[in-house]
């Protein structure tokens, strides 16, 4: 690296020249003298010397390489995953080929039942009410509304003189 | 005495060669060669040590999981500083977002210092006067003007490694030292004099 007086000597305004900016990164002296000279170097010397991470190169080439292991660890057992797949889907299809062969014994085995089925005979249900006529000064009769015209008709009546055996 | 041959380091593009053929100490070769270079730069952008070395590292894994992709027809450090950029890059809009959600009405402005104060420029101060000002710019524009005028890359290096045009580079050179120049006005009057926007 040059002199602090030879820096000196040759700095000048907008200078690009490397060993002018090499001193100035590296000489705190040179920085204050440069940037009173030329003040776009103020920021500049903070630039061009390499850096070390914390905790130094090696703790962090080892931890870059302790994930680059991990990484390929899962790599490999994903790609152990493709490889199983068509093992699983030979897997399966041999469970489906058993399932299906024990429906086929399982039917031979039953024996078929031939008898015609008999069809049930349809009925319509119909109410019959119990009262299909009513006469009486004294009875409340109400009669409940209907939605549909074919719907039942629900009529209640209140009386004390009904027959108790209705 | 017994002749030795001189052993010859290979260079980076022979590397990758070994690398690609499954050598896994080659590839640790690769990072401790680049580690101080990269971790410079995602330093610079991002400003906070922690941070700019899970970046790095970050860097190193995506190159490890890419080095496929890579043209040996081109330079390996274009290739490499694209890959810090782009993940430095991404980082700083996750941050910023953060930052922004967090911090909206925390400007703090500093206005104490007088402007025609003589300063003794401290490389640690110059430091800390670059992470608050620059704090103004865009992912891109920082990642330009460390670049530009901290790593001395050429505009025209700068635009291969971010895949744009040189004029596009100048350009937000040009808008980052503006924008810093006012920021030094507002924030620390005593360095503006000292620091001008071309």
């Amino acid at each position: 690296m040059i002199s602090c007086d030879s820096f000196r000597m040759r700095f000048h305004t907008g200078t690009d020249d490397a060993a002018l900016l090499e001193h100035l990164r590296a000489c705190d002296r040179c920085l204050d003298f440069a940037a009173h000279a030329d003040p776009d170097v103020m920021f500049r010397a903070l630039g061009g010397s390499e850096i070390v991470p914390p905790g130094g190169v090696d703790a962090f080439v080892d931890g870059v390489m302790q994930q680059v292991r991990v990484r390929d660890a899962e790599t490999t057992v994903a790609a152990g995953h493709v490889v199983a797949w068509p093992r699983r889907f030979a897997m399966a299809a041999a469970v489906a080929i058993a399932a299906f062969g024990a429906t086929l014994v399982y039917r031979n085995d039953v024996p078929v039942n031939l008898e015609p089925i008999h069809r049930a005979e349809l009925r319509t249900l119909t109410t019959k009410p119990i009262v299909e006529a009513y006469d009486s000064q004294n009875a409340t009769i109400v009669e409940v509304p209907t939605e549909e015209t074919d719907d039942v008709k629900i009529v209640m009546i209140f009386d004390e003189n009904l027959p108790a055996d209705l | 005495m017994i002749p030795t041959t001189p052993t010859v380091e290979p260079d980076d593009r022979q590397l990758v060669e070994t690398i690609r053929g499954g050598d896994t100490d080659a590839f640790e070769t690769l990072v401790r060669r680049k580690t101080s270079k990269v971790y410079a730069l995602c330093y610079r952008i991002i400003g906070n040590a922690e941070d700019a070395k899970d970046i790095s590292q970050l860097v190193f894994l995506k190159l490890w999981e890419n080095l496929e992709k890579y043209d040996p027809q081109y330079a390996f450090d274009t290739w490499l500083y694209r890959m810090v950029t782009n993940v430095a890059i991404d980082f700083m809009r996750n941050k910023q977002s953060r930052d922004n959600a967090v911090n909206s009405n925390l400007r703090l402005v500093k206005t104490a210092a007088d402007p025609e104060q003589s300063v003794v420029v401290q490389r640690k101060e110059v430091e800390n006067v670059f992470n608050e000002v620059s704090a103004i710019l865009s992912p891109k524009q920082k990642t330009i003007f460390v670049m530009n005028q901290m790593e001395d890359l050429p505009s025209a290096e700068i635009a291969k490694v971010l895949g744009c045009r040189e004029s596009t580079v100048r350009n937000h050179l040009f808008n980052a030292r503006k924008l810093m120049q006012a920021q030094l006005q507002r924030r620390f009057p005593e360095y503006a004099q000292l620091w001008r926007a071309k």
